[in-house]
């Protein structure tokens, strides 16, 4: 299969289940982690976050590719610049059949809004006519398989601010997340509540 | 009513900062051409002709940046323009590559020991070129709105509005950001970029369509397009910092903000191990450049016997900067020490060090140096001022002839005159004593100085 599945079979994994949920971290030792958490009704990706090792800095944050982001408290005292609270803001969902974007906070009217896709970044391209809005958006998934994309499978509705993208995934796309399900089952998670009673405080 | 009129004066002079005239701020380079033979009078610069071209010959080493951790003494009389030549040095070497000025009193701190703050002043004066992947914001500006609570008191609050041809956005702007706006003077019809990270901003230019705005613009005004696109970019940028950054940015868990904070206190040794071997490593990949740049040390003979074994070592290490040392010592105690060596430095560091003399100016130099700084310091002076002036320097020192001009333009300015004239000139020699002059004064009147009655018991040394 692809390349991209071999890595992440031959990654450092570990998970653990917390309620419903499974989550599973990926070491891919060259300095770049990742996260997914799997919600065990849907079998749906919920979260997914990225970390790189940067050569200056010691460690940067977590930068989240799908799920809400994370909270973030007192960022007054440690911002230098950051958009308006009611500026547009894009978070990402994969559900079953399709992948989903939500740019909450877009005020105008449906017919402002256009996406396009742009096959050489393997991106969607959300325009309005006014000008006022315009957002390049990556769809890591398809890029990481190299799947390309198609105008067709593009729709989106507006609705109480909040343009909805919809894409529907391609059956390659589904084959990958099936297999690497698969995969992800046999990592025996660590039992959480055992580990914690084991726990001793020095 | 009023106190809100008074801050709005207070912003006003906030905004529109005046340059101040340093003792070398008429040095714009070392005034070579391009065989590195030096001009008389370039740049700022006049006579000590041989000094600067020595000088430019340290320049040259430094900008091949092959050979590491080389000593160059700048020694001569008080006045004879030691801290010129390495002021020069600084500016002809250009903003990328690190030059650090310290006086050799500097080092000695309660807070940390004499060669962490030798080994610091090192590290800082070695750049580190990197390419990183940033996240910068590029926008023209179209408002900014910063307010002050109605007390005066409290935090600012701050918002910037940009746009690209496609999109439009409000940022909301912390402390220190609304302090950068202010600085840089951004308004509306600018076209920035801003480093997301650091905070960094820069002025690309002004959009083309505020070209109208004014009739009138300064020469250097830049019009550029208004940027496409989204506002927010990755970009790979290719940044300098110095291994002392490095050090500070990875020796504590706050990591860079340390180094706004100013309290770096003491780096581990390991930490700097780790770094160094972390920068060859990416100077390997090719991932990173070293600009090894010049470490200035001005009264180097203030600096201990300690310092100068510390130098001796940290010289011989291949990331190394080049040390300028700048002394008027001759020979002299080295402290700490009770033995004399030549200019208060050890001779096995001397012998490991290039010696630039610097001689006294001629008088054709004074003037030459006295009307650049009558220019630099926005004064006019008939000829025969400038005589009498050159023959005051002449007799007495440069700097106190210097200090001259700025007095004697104000006394000239009393009067209501254009030029300052010999009178003005005179008045202010008869106002304020020159050095020699003090001794002699004192010499008459000692007796009726305070606590004159002690009988001497021992004399001062002086050395």
């Amino acid at each position: 299969m692809s390349d991209w599945f071999t890595k992440l079979k031959n990654a450092k994994k570990s998970c653990i289940i917390d309620g419903n949920l499974k989550k599973i971290h990926y070491d891919f030792g060259d300095g770049k982690e990742m996260v997914e958490e799997y919600d065990l009704t849907t079998n749906c990706v919920t979260r997914r976050a990225w970390r790189y090792k940067k050569d200056l800095k010691s460690e940067s944050a977590w930068e989240i590719e799908v799920g809400d982001p994370e909270p973030n408290y007192n960022v007054e005292e440690k911002c230098m610049i950051r958009e308006d609270p009611s500026q547009p803001f894009v978070s990402r969902r994969i559900t079953k059949k399709s992948l989903e974007w939500r740019i909450r906070n877009l005020p105008y009217p449906v017919d402002v809004y256009s996406v396009t896709i742009e096959k050489e970044t393997y991106s969607l391209i959300v325009r309005t006519s006014n000008k006022k809005y315009y957002k390049k958006v990556l769809i890591p998934d398809l890029e990481r398989l190299g799947i390309q994309l198609e105008q067709e499978n593009v729709s989106f509705t507006h609705k109480f601010n909040t343009l909805i993208i919809t894409y529907q995934k391609p059956n390659k796309l589904i084959e990958f997340e099936k297999a690497l399900f698969e995969e992800i089952k046999q990592i025996q998670p660590k039992n959480y509540a055992e580990d914690v009673n084991n726990c001793k405080p020095s | 009513m009023a106190a809100s009129a008074a801050a709005k004066i207070a912003e006003v002079r906030e905004t529109t900062r005046v340059e101040r005239i340093g003792a070398h701020s008429h040095i714009r380079g070392l005034g070579l051409v391009d065989s590195l033979e030096a001009r008389y009078v370039s740049q700022g610069m006049v006579g000590q002709v041989s000094a600067r071209r020595a000088a430019g010959i340290v320049l040259q080493m430094v900008r091949e940046g092959r050979i590491a951790g080389r000593a160059v003494l700048l020694a001569g009389q008080p006045g004879t323009g030691k801290t010129a030549i390495a002021t020069a040095l600084a500016t002809a070497l250009g903003y990328d590559t690190p030059f650090t000025s310290m006086a050799g009193s500097e080092i000695y701190s309660l807070e940390m020991s004499k060669t962490e703050a030798l080994t610091q002043a090192i590290r800082k004066s070695i750049g580190v070129r990197i390419k990183e992947e940033s996240e910068i914001i590029e926008g023209e500006v179209v408002e900014v709105q910063i307010e002050r609570p109605a007390t005066g008191l409290g935090t600012k609050v701050g918002k910037l509005i940009l746009k690209t041809t496609d999109m439009e956005t409000v940022y909301d702007l912390g402390g220190k950001m609304i302090d950068s706006v202010l600085k840089e003077k951004v308004q509306s019809g600018d076209v920035i970029t801003i480093d997301k990270a650091t905070g960094k901003i820069t002025r690309l230019g002004r959009s083309f369509a505020r070209a109208r705005d004014y009739d009138a613009t300064g020469q250097q005004t830049r019009f550029v397009q208004c940027p496409e696109g989204e506002l927010q970019k990755r970009k790979e940028v290719v940044h300098t910092v110095t291994l002392h950054e490095i050090d500070v940015i990875n020796s504590r868990t706050h990591g860079f903000l340390a180094l706004f904070s100013g309290d770096t206190g003491e780096i581990k040794p390991e930490v700097r191990e780790q770094i160094n071997g972390k920068v060859a490593e990416w100077r390997e990949e090719g991932k990173a450049e070293i600009i090894p740049g010049v470490l200035f040390i001005d009264e180097v003979h203030m600096l201990d016997i300690e310092c100068f074994s510390f130098l001796n070592r940290a010289l011989e290490n291949e990331m190394a900067p080049i040390v300028i040392m700048a002394t008027n010592r001759g020979i002299t105690k080295i402290r700490g020490t009770n033995y004399k060596s030549p200019h208060g430095i050890p001779l096995d560091l001397l012998d490991r060090t290039i010696i630039i003399p610097t001689k006294p100016y001629e008088e054709k130099e004074l003037k030459e140096i006295l009307s650049i700084r009558c220019e630099e310091e926005d004064c006019q002076m008939t000829d025969n001022a400038l005589t009498v002036l050159t023959r005051i320097s002449k007799e007495t020192s440069l700097r106190y002839g210097m200090q001259l001009i700025m007095t004697s333009s104000l006394i000239a300015k009393k009067r209501k005159a254009q030029e300052v004239d010999v009178e003005d000139i005179k008045r202010a020699y008869q106002l304020f004593y020159d050095e020699a002059r003090s001794v002699q004064f004192l010499r008459e009147y000692q007796q009726e100085f305070m606590f004159n009655e002690l009988e001497e018991e021992e004399k001062m040394e002086v050395n």
